[in-house]
Parts: C-alpha cells; structure tokens; sequence
C-alpha cells in the first residue's frame, strides 16, 4: 500500500480505473480505498469480496488492504455451497457485496462505500509476513485449498512486475482476468502502482473478438495479460480473419499452460516486431510470476530465423528462466522447487498439505552456498529441464493436475463432488482434448443397476448446483464399471479407452 | 446462416463430423475458447457479432441459426 499512496502523490490526476465512461482519477481512488478502509474499521480480519467486472472491486481489493485486512474474492456467480464453502474455509468475517447478498450466519455484510464517503485517515501498519490475500487453489480432496499470501510477497512481486512489464504512467492495461484467481492481480498491481490506467471494457469478456478488438484499439490499450489458451484463440483469430492487433498494443503477457508453436510461428508471421510477447510461469503458492521468456519482439535477441526459438512445430516453448526475487532448484525427480520471498504462508488450517507442498532443505551450493542454512521451498509438482541457456522447459506434471482454460484442476477434485451424489458408486474423471483444449469427461458408475436412466442428467444438475462451471465435465458418460490397475486403482485413462467411443 | 452451414462450423472448430442439427456445442466438448471461433465464423459470414452467451443460449446448429435470423 505504500507503493500506492506513493503513486497517489506522484500522479494525483491521472486516470487510474476506468469502465465504459466513468473514470476514477487516482486522488479520487485513494479516497476511496480510504472510506473503503473506514467502513471495515482497523484489522478486520478476512474480508470477502463478491467480484464484479467494475472499478468496485478495486477499490474493495485495496480498501480491505488499507484497513490492514485480508482480502478474499468470491465470485457471486458460483453456486451458494461453493461460496458458502469458501467463506468458511477462509474464516472471513465481513463481506463486501450489494445489499441482500446472501452470507452464512455470523457473517457481516457490508456494501462498498462510495468514493465521497467519509476516509480512513491512514493505512492500518502492517508487517511483511502479514497475510494479504486468500484464494483457492484446486485440491485432490474435493475441496478447494485456500492459499494464504503474505504482504511482502505481493510487494515484491508487484515490484518485480513493474520491471519485467516496464509500466510507465502512459501505459493502459486491460483487466481481463478472472477476479477470482491470481493473474489478475498482475494486472492490477503494476498498474496501480505505476501512475497507469486499468481499463475494464464489457467488449473483453463478450466472446466476440471483433468487438474485443475494436475496443483496445479504441480504448488505446497498450498492455494484454492472456491466459495462454485465450493468448491461441487470438492468434487463430488473427491469421484465419487476417485481422490487425492495433497499433496502441506494445506488450502481451502470457501464462497459464504451455504455449503452442504452431501458433507462436503463427504469431511471428503477423509482422508485430515491435510488440513484445512475453511467457510467463508461476503458481497461486509462488505469487503471480515466478519465471518469464521474451518470445518475440524488441526485447528478443533470439528472435529470427537463426534463433533457438523457432516455433517449429516439434520445437517446445520455454516457460522461462527465474524472475531476480527467485531462487529455483531441480530435484533428482526433475520437479521444480521455488524459493525466495514469494512463498504462501501456506494452506489456511491445513497443516499436512501445507507440509507436504511448503518443504525445508539445506540449501545447496548453487543457491546460496553453505552456511545460507536451510530454506523453505515450494514443490510446484512441474516437471522441468533446463536448456542450454538457463532458460526451464515443462516437462510434465507429477500428479494427475490438469489445466481446464488455464485453471489448475485436479481431477480428484472432481470426483470427490460427483461422489457426493447418493446415487454414484463410482466415478473417474479424466482430461480429454477436444480440438487441442483439454475438457473434462466423468464415467460414472450407478450405485444400483436400476439406477442407470437418467444419472448423467441428475449428476450434471447436482454438479451446477455444487461447483464452478470449470470443474464441470462437459459429458457424463454412466458405465457398468471401471478400469482398474493390477493394484486395484482405478485406471482413469484405461476407463477413458474403454468408454470413450460410448461416450458421444 | 442455414443449419447446414452452422452445422459445418461445429465440425471445423471442434474437429468431428458427428454433428447434427440438434447437437449441443457444449456436450460435445465446446468451452468459451472454441466459442470465440464460432462467433468469429458466424460473423465473417452474415456479419451477425453474437456474444458468448447467444451460444449458451442457443447452443446447437437449429437455434443458432435461428438466433442469427434473428439478429440480422
């Protein structure tokens, strides 16, 4: 927060949030975040915040901050067992929402201020590894694990970011992430500390990437943070419609899930030497990004043909080499350790997967040389190599975590939900690509035999009822039984092979 | 857009054949990213710029089309 008010000093009238019309100068913000901060009083604890696509949630976001709170996203489409599960599994106390929003019992509503409210007249002092944000990362236990982020990490990855982006005051960032996980806080934050404007625009989440196209350029967007998979629509988009990226656009951020090169080839062919294309890597647990590569632009001297990064299609695309707040390590297993201060706290009241995923080793010679004692590290569960040039490349996951539109999920997860229905017996849910996008797909077995009609269409209600649409599969699929392994498992990929072709 | 030729967008961006005119996008493994090449194809043909949620709403070949009558 002090990088903020720092900014509110610096450029007093700029534009800091805009939507549509309405623009929120950054003196008119900061009076904002502090009525914001006066309303939940010093220390609330942890603040839930139902999202909106709106310069609300901003304010939210760094009100709760200043009073010296947590802060803790909830997206109010979710279904109210999710929500009400979140809420619990992050001990908020107050919510920040419309007016008759539902919250548990106990729980406080409070709405959102407006900006000419009376202000806080400071911030709430804080200490660095006091935590700052909650969000939920998906677990193999059926529910979510909430991960607790302190405020030292968010200060000096924002930090971090705001070099690696080279933001300046002149820069116009479009918020397109989801409100509910992390990467949108990279969008945020540099900004927001920057002197730039943060530009929401309904046209970014439409569907239509004609319309998202004319916006940025009529919004004079110089900034992109895509998910990859969305970054390989654009690029589809592009070449198929021989459709320009406007001129405004001098930087593309993405991350997320590995980048395909045939598209990054694609991309290379659309003649955008001057804007900068950067892949990004990191984890909720890690903070935002931990690992960046140039893959085309001013900024890339392997660019060319002659280069290493060709974009071949057997070529694979680095997810890149540490961020300078990093320290990185590879186990004999090829899993990626991080370690610095980005780290989670860890798990919220989860004590043994906080163990189990936040370890402690002597560090080794290459990272800080003995008598640096031991160091906490994060298994991320990433396979990685390191090529010549320092540069990591994904090798794989050690667990069965999937990637579903650039959201981790395990499909244990999954299983634990539709296990849930008192009708389902058993249940493997598998990753399936459907024209080069991973979906999910459930086979469900029937308690009963008698019970065989109709499960597909219950368990599918039951799961809109109970989870976020990402961790619904596509197709439901009621089977006489599962593939089992020789040590009796369940063989998801087996019961996938036997199915699949039953399964349209 | 007639369904045949909604129908024929279906089986390019989702790379099957077995499409007919009552098959839903989403079950066949449609998300909000392939979406995007469907809106894209509807609009370079009719000029129609639907959003993600008129495939929600209208999500096989019959009453897409119909929805792009509609709009046009």
């Amino acid at each position: 927060m002090k990088a903020f008010s720092e900014t509110v000093r610096l450029h007093p009238d700029r534009p800091a949030v805009t939507r549509h019309d309405r623009t929120v100068t950054y003196t008119e913000l900061d009076a904002w975040v502090r009525a914001t901060a006066r309303r939940l009083g010093p220390d609330p604890g942890v603040v839930g915040v139902l999202t909106s696509r709106s310069p609300d949630t901003v304010a939210a976001l760094l009100g709760v901050l200043a009073a010296g709170g947590v802060y803790c996203p909830i997206d109010p489409a979710y279904p109210w067992p999710r929500r009400e599960a979140m809420i619990a599994a992050s001990g908020c106390r107050a919510v920040i929402g419309e007016p008759g929003s539902a919250v548990p019992p106990g729980v406080r509503l409070t709405r959102l201020p407006g900006p000419a409210d009376p202000p806080a007249a400071g911030f709430t002092a804080v200490a660095a590894d006091d935590p700052a944000y909650i969000l939920f990362t998906s677990g193999s236990t059926g529910e979510p694990k909430p991960v607790v982020t302190p405020r030292g990490a968010i200060s000096v990855v924002t930090a971090g970011l705001r070099e690696l982006f080279g933001i300046t005051p002149d820069d116009r960032v479009l918020q397109f992430a989801s409100l509910n996980w992390d990467t949108c806080l990279e969008e945020i934050l540099p900004a927001l500390t920057s002197g730039a404007t943060l530009v929401f625009h309904d046209h970014a989440y439409s569907g239509s990437l004609r319309r998202m196209l004319r916006m940025i350029d009529a919004e004079r967007i110089t900034v992109l943070d895509l998910p990859t998979a969305f970054w390989h629509e654009l690029v589809h988009h592009l070449t198929a419609e021989r459709a320009a990226l406007p001129p405004s656009v001098r930087l593309v951020v993405v991350g997320g899930e590995a980048v395909n090169p045939v598209r990054l080839a694609d991309w290379r062919a659309l003649g955008l030497g001057a804007v900068r294309l950067l892949n990004t890597y990191g984890c909720t647990e890690t903070t935002l990004i931990t690992h960046a590569v140039d893959l085309h632009g001013p900024h890339t001297p392997e660019s060319g043909p002659a280069g290493p990064l060709e974009g071949g299609p057997d070529d694979r695309v680095p997810i890149g080499r540490p961020l300078p707040h990093v320290v990185e390590r590879i186990t004999e297993d090829g899993e990626l350790l991080v370690g610095g201060p980005a780290l989670a706290l860890g798990y919220r009241d989860r004590p043994e997967a906080t163990a189990e995923r936040f370890t402690e080793l002597d560090a080794a010679p290459e990272d800080g040389g003995p008598g640096d004692g031991p160091r906490r590290w994060f298994r991320t569960g990433d396979r990685v190599s390191r090529r010549p040039d320092g540069a990591l490349l994904h090798e794989g996951r050690l667990d069965h975590q999937l990637k579903v539109r650039g959201v981790r999920v395990d499909p244990g997860e999954v299983e634990a939900q539709i296990a849930g229905h008192p009708r389902v017996g058993a249940v493997a849910v598998v990753g399936v690509p459907v024209a080069g996008h991973t979906t999910l797909a459930a086979y469900v077995v029937p308690r009963s035999p008698a019970m065989t009609a109709s499960l597909a269409g219950e368990v599918l209600a039951y799961l809109r009822e109970h989870v976020p649409a990402h961790l619904v599969p596509h197709r439901i699929t009621v089977v006489p039984e599962l593939v089992h392994t020789a040590s009796g498992k369940v063989d998801r990929a087996g019961s996938h092979r036997r199915y699949q072709s039953a399964a349209v | 857009m007639n369904v045949d030729a909604v129908s024929a967008v279906f089986r390019e961006v989702l790379e099957i054949s077995e499409v007919n005119a009552d098959s839903d996008f989403f079950v066949m493994g449609g998300d909000s990213l392939l979406a995007t090449r469907v809106l894209s194809a509807v609009a370079r043909a009719t000029g129609v710029e639907l959003e993600f949620d008129d495939l929600l709403d209208a999500p096989t070949p019959n009453a897409l089309s119909k929805k792009i009558a509609e709009a046009a």
